[in-house]
């Protein structure tokens, strides 16, 4: 009894971490782009004031499936966020940081998202919605080829056992040791994060940001949390899968920093696409070189 | 000597160290909704951008009324202007401020005499700081943002609750302007 | 010749042969107005469309109080031969309407309510050229008419700001104004030999 309560005190321990290591970075990446765009930037930690400042607004609410949906969300994307190993051999649930339990529970997240959104009978709010499945229908398909090449290399689905395998291996990371898929898993990870190219479904020029279009004081502040942590676990699966894992707790934050800034910058000068033009984008070259890498290593077997 | 046994605070007190708390980030990160109605509006981008830059003070846009904070109105407002504008600023959630920019929102500047142009903005919605200028440049643009934190900050930029407690006085003066404040067109029914 | 100019003679040549003018002008090589007859407009309309005029740029009116008469005017224009028409006609000020051209360029629906919210020139055949389309909830005149005085409705409707104290100038300079002022004073003495 006491070591279920202990291990669940840890993942909420583990998603805090997440919370906080993602906001404060991405509050660095606000000051990185801004550089980018030859501007001062915000202070550091101006991520931590937008939320508690919409923490401390007053709020209107568009009935309670739109307040639900919120609590929803943000509560399934605390409880993925504490099944995920933050080194190779610390995590709170032990054996539990399969692949599969994090794309399954993220989808629920966004399900509950997506209910809130409709609930508040906005119609930019269901176009949003639709285009944030569209989008993720489109950039699943190359990721999990990937993905399961890897498991089948690897043999396992575990996160923290493929980071092991790469690191047993003599630090042969799988963003290198299969290049072509590498490149679909950044491709993948941009979409996920909804950066520039793939920015259709929040598009603040053209359907007014989407989902969030009828949020405003408490439930976006809500959002906004979940949208950190669920970033938090997407960088982190890259990381896990694609960067060897971690030995100790600095080489992930290291890690975590690096791939987050290098996407944010590639991000910064791009514009947006059109929804299909990400459909047919995703289903072109990254599907292409997903399967080819899949082929190259799985029956002609030559991985660096 | 002051004495150091525990008095627990009044229920007030409490409060208002929240609120300060509240105001505290409130002002460091303020969102705009850019009403941009009239010319004024040419100068906020120079202020976004990296002349100015005016993330570095913690405001950027926003793109819809709930997620905003403060609503610029940039210039003359026509009646049919105002009557959307009064729809936006009700649909901000509270806390909310107004900046009004430009001799147009404070006296009519040079539409005092136009059949469709409103003189005083602060007669139908409640103003937080006016920035004057015809149009004002860009530092007085910065300057009015800074006026705005320091007000939130000594507890002064009370509009929205001015607008509550004297709503009666408001309506009345947007009914003398307007006719009627909602909204007929063929989008609205 | 240039090619422009043979454009402007082939749209003369084409209204005036079948029309009655009353009064043509060349603005430029790429614009020329006619003046006809109420009757004549909706035939010269669709007589021009069918020769290529066929984009409705603006339909709008000009009031002339002295001559108790509106002024409505139609520019179409041509996307091969570059060429603006307005064709301009009279109608009565007093009860000001004219029948509707949307048989022929259905684009002139929101035109016409436009200008029967600013002249209150009634559009017969417009099914809603009396529904409000910029002016919402207008209680006045037209505001576009002549003799209607935007001043003073605007006085009467929307409060003025108030000034408690004049704002002069008090460091012990000229003030601008006067200073402009005496200098337009000395000119005009100048240029009349000190005469008023
Ligand atoms: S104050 Fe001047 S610049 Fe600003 S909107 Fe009015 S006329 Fe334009």
């Amino acid at each position: 009894m006491i070591d279920i309560l202990l291990m669940i005190l840890t993942g909420i321990g583990v998603a805090f971490f997440g919370f906080v290591l993602q906001t404060s970075i991405a509050g660095v990446n606000r000051k990185v782009v801004a550089r980018v765009q030859k501007r001062y930037g915000p202070k550091w930690y101006q991520e931590f004031l937008d939320i508690f400042k919409l923490l401390s607004k007053r709020s209107v609410t568009h009935g309670w499936i739109f307040d639900f949906g919120v609590i929803m969300a943000l509560g399934v994307i605390i409880g993925t966020a504490m099944f995920m190993p933050l080194t190779s051999s610390f995590m709170a649930f032990d054996g539990y940081d399969n692949f599969f339990i994090f794309v399954y529970l993220i989808a629920v997240g966004m399900l509950g998202m997506a209910m809130s959104a409709s609930g508040s009978g906005n119609p930019l709010a269901s176009i949003g919605v639709m285009r944030a499945l569209t989008t993720m229908l489109a950039y699943e398909v190359p990721f999990m080829i990937v993905v399961l090449t890897i498991i089948k290399l690897t043999g396992t689905s575990s996160l923290s056992e493929i980071g092991l395998f790469q690191q047993v291996a003599g630090n042969s990371w799988f963003l290198i040791a299969l290049p072509i898929g590498g490149i679909v898993a950044v491709m993948a990870l941009m979409g996920m994060l909804g950066k520039k190219p793939f920015e259709t479904y929040i598009a603040p020029a053209e359907i007014a940001s989407g989902p969030m279009v009828e949020y405003g004081g408490k439930q976006l502040g809500m959002l906004f949390i979940m949208h950190e942590i669920t970033v938090f676990i997407e960088v982190s699966l890259f990381v896990h899968l694609f960067l060897g894992g971690a030995e100790n707790i600095v080489l992930f934050i290291v890690k975590y920093f690096v791939v987050y800034t290098i996407l944010n910058i590639i991000s910064s000068v791009y514009g947006r696409f059109k929804i299909d033009q990400v459909v047919l984008f995703f289903y072109k070259w990254p599907l292409i070189m997903a399967i080819t890498q899949a082929f190259i290593a799985i029956y002609l077997g030559w991985v660096i | 000597m002051l004495s150091t046994k525990f008095s627990p605070m009044s229920k007030e007190e409490v409060d208002r160290k929240w609120w300060e708390i509240g105001d505290f980030f409130r002002r460091n990160s303020l969102w705009m909704l850019m009403y941009c109605t009239g010319c004024c509006a040419i100068e906020l981008p120079p202020a976004m951008t990296s002349a100015y830059d005016m993330e570095r003070l913690g405001m950027g846009p926003m793109a819809t009324p709930r997620q905003a904070d403060v609503l610029l109105v940039t210039g003359y407002l026509s009646l049919k202007t105002l009557r959307r504008l009064i729809y936006t600023y009700e649909q901000m959630s509270e806390p909310k401020y107004i900046v009004g920019f430009g001799s147009c929102t404070i006296n009519g500047g040079i539409y005092h005499d136009s059949h469709a142009v409103i003189n005083q903005l602060n007669k139908y919605v409640p103003v937080d700081v006016f920035v004057a200028g015809c149009m004002p440049n860009t530092e007085a643009v910065m300057n009015g943002f800074v006026d705005l934190m320091d007000l939130i900050k000594n507890k002064k930029a009370n509009g929205w609750k001015d607008y509550h407690e004297r709503y009666d006085w408001y309506l009345a003066n947007q009914k003398a302007a307007l006719g009627e404040v909602r909204v007929h067109d063929e989008f609205h029914e | 010749m240039t090619n422009s100019m043979s454009n402007i003679e082939f749209t003369t040549d084409l209204v005036e042969s079948k029309f009655s003018v009353l009064s043509t002008e060349v603005v430029d090589k790429y614009q020329v107005s006619f003046e006809v007859k109420k009757e004549d407009v909706h035939s010269l309309l669709s007589l021009l469309k069918s020769s290529g005029w066929i984009q409705l740029s603006y339909l709008s009116a000009v009031d002339w109080p002295l001559d108790n008469e509106f002024e409505v005017v139609y520019i179409v224009f041509n996307w091969d031969k570059a060429v603006h028409i307005q064709i301009r006609t009279r109608v009565d000020r007093e009860t000001p309407s004219i029948n509707s051209i949307l048989p022929i360029f259905p684009g002139c629906k929101y035109y016409e309510r436009e200008a029967h919210e600013f002249f209150g020139i009634k559009f017969p055949g417009n099914p809603d050229h009396e529904k409000q389309l910029i002016l919402e909830e207008w209680d006045d005149l037209p505001p576009l008419r002549k003799d209607f005085d935007p001043r003073a409705y605007s006085d009467k409707k929307f409060s003025k700001m108030e000034y408690k104290n004049d704002f002069v100038n008090t460091n012990g300079e000229v003030s601008k104004q006067d200073a402009r002022t005496k200098r337009y004073d000395d000119i005009d003495k100048l240029r009349t030999g000190g005469k008023k």
